[in-house]
């Protein structure tokens, strides 16, 4: 047969198979009428032959025989056996999950939170590992890179920028960008904003086409235009659409909107959206950007259509090779190189596929778990079985049948499943440290996350169904007619491959619950540290960095004291003072300066140490709450002009003058003109962490230790709220250009323990989710226990035992299980406790409260999980279970 | 052709000759049934039970096609015609079927040496 016949032919049955299914009615119609229509014309037949009409009808009707065995030959011959035995399954199947909810609630539930845990880690591995350039044909994309004796590089300068672009043949276009910050002012607000610094072909070489206005382009010098991200137009403009043409002020400059990004597109750095972008041409100097030794922009290249990734690179390492001889004080020992997206993805695939795969237990206990409940189950319906292969029915159907329930289960949870993780993706928000820029994945439930949904769904069918319906297509008929159950399989064994399942399961509930109890307590210990400051005052920190707009030194310290006396005017305000640093704060972790000693013996025969440091005006002391133990606090005198002083803690007192007086005494701190008397000891502080080790710690007075950055700290007597924009406004007078972050105590409490309560958070997550799966797990073996006792407990109340006996019976059974498996939990939590030593505070990895509490909620979710079993254990009907069911 | 079953054989001949049948012209299905007794000369009866599952099979592999129709008797009738799928079917069949009968011609004809 000719290639053209056969697909001819293939067509032919397809068209007639979708024929068939959309248009049965018509199908099944057509076949009684043509039936009905052969007989009609036999009988005519018989009748010429010479019998009466009714004689005639009757011997062609007997020819015929049976209609529906005709017409179900008939339908097989169109293939439509399989699909009625679907529709079938399909029915039956909901029939039955209808007529044991409790079963089918638990199912899909326990698959809803697999699915949907592994779907929600998907998406996030999706959003940032795998998802491609968020640009028009991203497989054409590269990143440039550079190789240098010192590691791998992805800043370039905008003058290697260019000369790559203009000498590249095989890449048709190269973006660069730049990350900034701004502050941008809509009418008496000031926020903090994101931007990126880009070449003018940005938008043209992405194929990125903005949803309002244009994108930017070659401008010329003075025009200084701006594209707007579309969360920020959103947000600080009300999606005005009449933003484009409008001016709007960064930094104390004025910027023309020209056009809004569109929705999807947040800039190329995953996780850290862009809020706009602008041209390099408005940003910098033609000088700055001839400078080769700035590299400041990271690089993306496209590839014309046709060139491999092999021969670009080729020539970017031949472009490399040019400049480098070119300009051999900047760019030598540089080699250029690049990142395909096909290698990119393949650099993905393994941390994917690790993320994945710790999810992915989650999903086959679950799976397990379900398994033996229906193992369970089909002991009920080994009588069901066995009819049905009497009647006729082949093991496969019966296996097929079976899968099917499977899957409508699977399926079922896979659609909650989506709910679950569409929820977890909304907790994102909530998990991120706080901070003043909205960072964050785009995660979203799109095309390869609902693909991945049905591929885990479809192979947890297999996991969870498969045994099963294999165990009962392989039901042996006679007994089970019988309803004979003594020639079931009797293990003697108590450790069967279920058993070891809950064990296992209740094991790791117990260890994760150990875990939580042990962060718990550690939390609950770090909330009553003493921080070294006033915690509970109303202060609100503004974060001012007047080195941006190019003060340092004295006018840095001018302009920061003409703050400070301008808000403190301000009605509400009760005391100011400044800091270089805040406690806790995340930024800078604790600068330290390089500190000798005269006449103390340092440990190891060092000649000096780094200790970390704070440069704080008078009132510091007093405004923060931290005690002055000896000595006095900073005064004005303690300016440029006057003796360096110092205050220091508490901590370092103790540790190079213990048991003397420290006042009066010498340090030299960074460098020969630093030698500074102490004047003042004070109360330990937390530096960096909430949970950290004591350190010394210096104090300088500001004014002999100018910063381009610092802090005022603000004690209000009125409500931040109202006393925000005030002082934004006076900063803001003095000079717009200075960015002003403003932070309140609770926010920064809420930093320092973010990553406290994020841990606490996510372990108990994990503890409530392993001790479910365990009670759903134990459920399963309890009830099977009692499904396959039933005679046996029939005996028993036979024999005179009472509801109680019964009930302690199957309680007893869960409870062994539940202590045999939080036995082997604490034993497990012993051994790994240690290993989370570094992260509690105030709690010994052993701590007994946490490893009694884990057992006690272990304990009491077994009795609870074992509950129903015994009930309907005790609910047994001795006769009943004698005879049958 | 060895592998198939004794009744895929039987089933392979049956699409044969309805095939044949209506390549003489179209026919309702009855009127294959007859056609067939006739052609072969009163020897053969289709058995009614594997006619209209093999029709059906036919029509689904686009070897006939189907129209209704009036018969001779002012009764509506389901007519089956032979396709060009069809006709090249029959052609191929009808070598190969001959073929087939040759060889077990020369096999049952070979004498004892």
């Amino acid at each position: 047969m000719s290639l053209r016949s056969w697909s001819a032919g293939e067509i032919a049955r397809i068209k007639s198979w979708l024929g068939a299914l959309l248009w049965r009615n018509r199908l099944e119609a057509e076949m009684d009428a043509e039936l009905a229509s052969h007989v009609e014309h036999r009988s005519a037949d018989l009748v010429r032959a010479g019998k009466t009409p009714d004689e005639a009808r009757r011997l062609a009707r007997i020819e015929m025989g049976t209609a529906l065995t005709h017409k179900e030959n008939m339908r097989g011959a169109l293939g439509l056996h399989r699909w009625d035995e679907l529709r079938a399954d399909l029915r039956y199947g909901l029939r039955m999950m209808a007529k044991n909810p409790g079963f089918t609630a638990v199912g899909v539930v326990t698959l809803a939170l697999g699915i949907g845990i592994n779907a929600a880690v998907f998406s996030v591995a999706e959003a940032a590992l795998l998802r491609s350039w968020p640009a028009a044909q991203p497989e054409r994309l590269a990143r440039i890179t550079a190789t240098t004796p010192e590691g791998q590089d992805a800043d370039f300068s905008y003058a290697d920028y260019r000369d790559l672009a203009a000498q590249s043949r095989l890449l048709e276009g190269f973006v660069a960008w730049s990350r900034r910050a701004k502050t941008l002012q809509v009418g008496n607000e000031t926020r903090s904003v994101l931007d990126d610094v880009v070449s003018p072909n940005y938008f043209a070489v992405l194929g990125i086409r903005p949803a309002l206005g244009r994108g930017l382009e070659a401008e010329s010098a003075g025009g200084r235009t701006v594209v707007m991200g579309d969360s920020l137009w959103r947000s600080a403009f009300n999606a005005d659409p009449a933003i484009v043409g409008k001016q709007i002020s960064l930094t104390n400059r004025s910027y023309t909107v020209i056009g809004v990004a569109p929705a999807r597109f947040h800039g190329l750095q995953r996780g850290i959206p862009t809020d706009l972008w602008l041209s390099v041409s408005s940003e910098a100097s033609a000088g700055e950007l001839a400078e080769r030794s700035d590299r400041e922009y990271e690089v993306l290249g496209r590839m014309r259509p046709g060139v491999t990734a092999e021969q670009a690179r080729a020539e970017l390492g031949m472009i490399g090779r040019r400049l480098a001889r070119t300009y051999p004080a900047d760019d030598k020992a540089r080699n250029l190189g690049m990142e395909a997206e096909s290698e990119r993805l393949r650099a993905a695939l393994v941390p994917t596929l690790l993320l994945q795969a710790s999810v992915g237990i989650v999903l086959l206990i679950c799976c397990a778990n379900i398994a033996g409940m229906a193992l369970a189950r089909a002991e009920t319906r080994r009588g069901e079985m066995a009819v049905r292969l009497a009647l006729g029915a082949g093991r496969g159907r019966l296996v097929r049948q079976l899968l099917t329930e499977s899957a409508l289960l699977a399926g079922l949870g896979a659609g909650l499943g989506l709910l679950v993780a569409w929820r977890l993706i909304g907790l994102q928000a909530a998990l991120l440290p706080p901070a003043e820029f909205t960072l964050g994945l785009d995660l979203r439930l799109d095309g390869p996350v609902l693909l991945y949904t049905a591929a885990i769904s479809a192979l947890a069918v297999l996991l969870f169904g498969l045994a099963p319906a294999l165990q009962a297509a392989k039901t042996s008929l006679t007994p089970a007619l019988k309803k004979d159950e003594s020639t079931g399989r009797k293990t003697g064994r108590w450790l069967t491959v279920r058993n070891l399942m809950v064990l296992g399961e209740t094991a790791l509930s117990v260890v994760l619950l150990t875990a939580s109890g042990l962060l718990v307590r550690s939390l609950v210990n770090t909330q009553k540290i003493d921080l070294g400051f006033d915690k509970e005052k109303n202060l609100i920190f503004l974060d001012l960095t007047p080195g941006i707009a190019d003060y340092n030194g004295q006018r840095s310290l001018d302009f920061l004291t003409q703050a400070e006396g301008r808000v403190a005017s301000l009605p509400g305000v009760k005391r100011v003072s400044l800091a270089r640093r805040v406690l806790l704060s995340d930024s800078g972790g604790g600068t330290y300066k390089i500190v000798t000693i005269p006449g103390v013996t340092l440990p190891d025969g060092r000649q000096s140490l780094s200790i970390k440091y704070n440069a704080v005006d008078a009132g510091y002391f007093q405004t923060m709450g931290t005690r002055l133990l000896r000595g006095r606090d900073f005064t004005v005198a303690d300016n440029a002009t006057g003796a360096k002083v110092a205050v220091i803690s508490r901590a370092m007192a103790s540790r190079f003058w213990p048991g003397q007086d420290a006042l009066g005494r010498h340090i030299v701190v960074g460098g020969k003109d630093g030698d500074c008397m102490i004047v003042g000891v004070v109360q330990d502080a937390r530096i960096v962490h909430v949970g950290e080790e004591t350190e010394p710690y210096i104090y300088l007075p500001l004014a002999q230790s100018p910063t381009g950055e610092a802090t005022l700290i603000v004690e209000a007597a009125s409500p931040a709220a109202t006393l925000i924009p005030a002082m934004r406004a006076q900063i803001n007078d003095l000079d717009g250009r200075v960015p002003v972050g403003i932070r309140t105590m609770s926010y920064l409490m809420s930093q320092a323990f973010w990553s406290d309560r994020l841990a606490v958070g996510f372990m108990a997550a994990l503890g409530a989710l392993g001790t479910l799966l365990g009670a759903i797990g134990l459920y399963g073996v309890l009830a099977y226990l009692v499904n396959r006792r039933r005679k046996e407990i029939g005996i028993r109340m036979a024999l005179g035992a009472g509801r109680g006996d019964v009930l302690r019976l199957i309680f007893r059974q869960g409870v062994r299980l539940a202590l045999v498996g939080a036995g082997v939990g604490l034993a497990a939590s012993f051994a790994l406790m240690r290993l989370m030593a570094g992260f509690l505070y105030g709690v010994k990895p052993s701590d007994p409260v946490a490893f009694a509490g884990s057992v006690v909620v272990v304990l009491l979710v077994a009795v609870g999980a074992s509950w129903l079993p015994a009930r309907r254990a005790a609910a047994v009907q001795p006769m009943e279970a004698l005879r049958h069911e | 052709m060895g592998k198939e079953k004794q009744a895929d054989l039987l089933q392979g001949t049956l699409d044969l000759l309805i095939l044949k049948a209506v390549s003489l012209g179209p026919l309702h299905g009855y009127g294959v049934l007859l056609r067939i007794q006739q052609i072969s000369g009163e020897e053969l009866v289709v058995q009614q039970g594997s006619l209209y599952p093999a029709l059906y099979r036919l029509e689904h592999q686009g070897a006939i096609a189907s129209e209704w129709g009036e018969s001779e008797n002012n009764r509506r009738a389901k007519y089956y015609s032979l396709t060009a799928l069809g006709r090249e079917r029959l052609g191929e069949e009808t070598v190969k079927w001959e073929r087939m009968a040759g060889i077990i011609g020369t096999i049952l004809s070979a004498v004892a040496e």
